[in-house]
């Protein structure tokens, strides 16, 4: 063999090897929200049943559950499970100078926000539906009495609900949590 | 995405997350701040790209891009507020200290500061969050909307 050959030989070696490894890699980046047991749905169980609203851990040392909180955030979170039912998610805005809620994937990932400047009569209001639930309530919505609800498909049927008020000052902490902690997440018959 | 010192995970607040930014989300337990809430601005370096070190004091200022609050506050590497004397880890808007022009300085130590002091506490490797709620960038974030000019900067000042 000569030399030219012999250092192709090892050059196609060598690229074969980092193809299997590229392909490691992706696989287990895939992979890692399908098995990860403490994600954070995983946590959020821990701390209460689908469809009741809990308080989360304010940010501060030694809390150690859910990182990148932002210590001037009340947050309060529902799990919803879409199985037996839409899932209507009602969260007041009082005083707090900034409130929001975010609808998450069993995963995690945001498939929808909304803020207060969406809120109508002093509540944000959405229903999370699943596809299949949506295209049966469209189908019997009354075109002459157009639906006032705002309709959320969810990717998935489990997910969570987080709702959160900023508080302007120290002082003003206890009111947001106690705001966040007004949520309600009900679920309603099937479609 | 990288924005002077600060860098941006704009999609981890959306469904079209990367597969990194999903892997991390699934092992922190991170729950994403949404893109129509606001925005999240983390800094583990200094302007000059020096990484952050708590032997030196960092003044950060002096505006922020528009948002209708912001917070600044300090974790350490994985996102958890450090425990400190002062019992202080962060500062809103809305309380902070401001000079004249309505511009404001931070200034991150160890040791006490005049001012609008945030303290590094006991930690070794330290990160600055800046949050930016109900901000109009959000919807321009990814596509790069944000200028450089229009962030704070983290200047070291000093080194013990």
């Amino acid at each position: 063999m000569n030399p030219g050959a012999r250092l192709g030989g090892a050059a196609l070696f060598v690229a074969a090897v980092a193809a299997a490894a590229a392909l490691v890699h992706f696989a287990i980046v895939l992979l890692v929200p399908v098995v990860a047991s403490h994600d954070a749905y995983a946590r959020l169980a821990e701390l209460g049943p689908p469809g009741a609203t809990v308080a989360l851990p304010r940010g501060a040392p030694g809390e150690k559950r859910f990182p990148w909180a932002d210590p001037a955030i009340a947050a309060s979170v529902c799990r919803f499970d879409l199985s037996a039912g839409p899932v209507r998610v009602k969260a007041p805005i009082g005083r707090a100078g900034f409130a929001s809620i975010s609808f998450h994937t069993r995963r995690g990932a945001v498939f929808y926000a909304l803020t207060d400047r969406a809120a109508a009569h002093g509540w944000m209001e959405a229903v999370v539906v699943t596809p299949a639930q949506l295209r049966v309530l469209v189908a019997h919505d009354d075109e002459d009495n157009p639906t006032q609800d705002l309709r959320v498909p969810s990717p998935t049927v489990e997910g969570f609900v987080v709702m959160r008020a900023f508080s302007e000052l120290p002082s003003l902490y206890e009111a947001a949590s106690q705001q966040v902690q007004m949520m309600t997440c009900a679920t309603e018959p099937p479609p | 995405m990288t924005i002077g010192a600060w860098r941006v995970a704009a999609k981890a607040g959306s469904i079209d997350a990367d597969p990194y930014t999903r892997a991390a989300l699934a092992r922190s337990g991170e729950i994403p701040l949404a893109l129509g809430e606001g925005l999240e601005l983390v800094a583990r370096v200094d302007s000059s790209g020096r990484a952050l070190d708590r032997r030196c004091v960092y003044r950060v200022g002096s505006h922020t891009p528009a948002a209708r609050y912001w917070t600044l506050s300090l974790t350490d590497a994985e996102g958890f507020p450090v425990d400190n004397a002062a019992g202080r880890y962060g500062f809103r808007s809305s309380e902070i200290l401001r000079d004249g022009d309505g511009g404001f300085s931070v200034y991150v130590s160890e040791v006490v500061h005049s001012g609008n002091w945030l303290p590094i506490g006991h930690v070794d490797t330290f990160t600055l969050a800046l949050r930016l709620y109900d901000t109009p960038l959000a919807a321009t974030a990814g596509a790069g909307g944000i200028e450089t000019s229009s962030v704070p900067t983290i200047v070291r000042e000093g080194c013990a």
